[in-house]
């Protein structure tokens, strides 16, 4: 099929349809009385959670809402209300103790502190990668920004220690609300359904073990845009529908597209699908009304990303 | 060896070589490899090859400047570098 705005375009009804279907028979096939939905708020989350109950219904489906201290207060706020207007029960479980007992939060400061000594508890922080890849070339690395209020106090390119530890430190958020989540799974007999759509998948924008630790993932063939589409469908609040889709792992707000994707969603899914399909260079600059070179540097991006993230979509490799 | 060309190379060659895994694919280096379309060098290692150029070559890598034009193969570090220090 030649790239067009409809590939895109999804039949909601019968895509919901089918995704129930395939929700309902993992259940059969393993032996699980229904599923455990980790709430952060976004619609990836909210989507998963009216599936599952569309499927099996809300008795069987049980909310986990993890905040922590950097978390933004709406995530919580549009989690609940979502979960309520659904008539499911859910828990709330700040997880900050446990991130404070792992040295989370210690462990990442240690770095900051060591990049701006003045760093205290009134600065926020946010990390970022270079501006839309498709407006400038560059090679990805993380900038990191701390804040008075809205005033960027300091910023600076990190270098590759200091990134990998700040990383790492903050993906034990996600490894932490796995192991809540898997906690609830096991002592109600549910299995952890996953949030990850189709445009993460690819690229790696999870974590493993963490947002990627779970039973089955429903929205792993869906595109960002048809999440949305879905979603719109099955009637997910609108709040979180209108929110601009965000990691909400640093205390100042840092968007999907400026953390990770480097370009918005609607761009980024088309380009994805033409990447995925082999589609020419030209003929996608010129059906998307871009130049050819930004195509390219798309296309390289996406590469390099679904190669650096090969060993997040595997099992590990084993000698049986 | 008169421009110092050979031995930009030769040093950020060996760089590589000791610091990042090289597969008996790529263990020659050709100096016109994508190191990063080969996955020998990814995004986070760019930066640790950033931090050696600054510290071994004496020089400031701007943001603007960190683009697969002059770090992704060890030819284009080559030309880079001797443009910053006006070999």
């Amino acid at each position: 099929m030649p790239l067009n705005k409809e590939v895109m375009n999804i039949d909601p009804e019968k895509e919901a349809d089918r995704i129930c279907h395939f929700l309902k028979e993992y259940l059969h096939e393993y032996k699980r009385e229904g599923y455990i939905v980790g709430l952060s708020g976004g619609i990836d989350s909210a989507l998963t959670l009216s599936l599952c109950v569309k499927a099996i219904g809300s008795k069987n489906v049980f909310g986990v809402i993890l905040p922590e201290k950097d978390s933004n207060p709406i995530s919580e706020r549009l989690a609940r209300e979502h979960a309520e207007s659904l008539g499911i029960e859910y828990v709330v479980e700040n997880i900050t103790s446990v991130l404070e007992a792992f040295g989370t939060y210690g462990k990442r400061d240690e770095i900051i502190r060591k990049i701006y000594p003045a760093y205290s508890s009134n600065h926020r922080i946010r990390l970022y990668l270079p501006e839309n890849i498709l407006e400038k070339d560059s090679i990805n690395f993380f900038s990191l920004d701390i804040m008075e209020g809205d005033e960027i106090v300091f910023s600076t390119r990190l270098r590759r220690k200091d990134t990998q530890v700040i990383l790492a430190a903050t993906d034990t958020k996600q490894r932490t609300r796995m192991m809540h989540l898997y906690y609830h799974a096991e002592s109600m007999n549910h299995a952890v359904c996953g949030t990850t759509n189709r445009t993460e998948m690819i690229q790696g924008y999870f974590v493993k073990y963490g947002d990627g630790g779970v039973d089955i993932e429903p929205l792993a063939h869906l595109y960002k845009t048809q999440v949305y589409s879905l979603s719109r469908h099955l009637g997910v609040h609108q709040g979180i529908i209108d929110r601009p889709p965000s990691p909400d792992t640093f205390n100042s707000h840092v968007s999907d597209e400026e953390f990770f994707f480097r370009m918005p969603y609607e761009k980024l899914d088309m380009l994805l699908y033409a990447w995925e399909n082999d589609m020419d260079e030209q003929g996608t600059a010129s059906m998307m009304g871009l130049g050819t070179e930004q195509v390219k540097r798309a296309f390289t991006d996406f590469e390099r990303k679904h190669t650096a993230s090969r060993h997040l979509r595997i099992l590990p490799p084993n000698m049986m | 060896m008169t421009d110092g060309s050979d031995d930009i190379v030769k040093t950020v060659r060996t760089f590589i070589a000791s610091n990042f895994y090289l597969s008996d694919k790529f263990k020659e280096l050709d100096p016109d490899l994508s190191l990063m379309d080969t996955g020998i060098v990814d995004s986070t290692g760019i930066l640790e090859v950033i931090e050696f150029l600054e510290e071994k070559f004496e020089m400031v890598i701007e943001n603007d400047e960190i683009i697969p034009e002059n770090l992704d193969t060890i030819n284009n570090i080559e030309k880079f570098v001797r443009r910053k220090k006006g070999l």
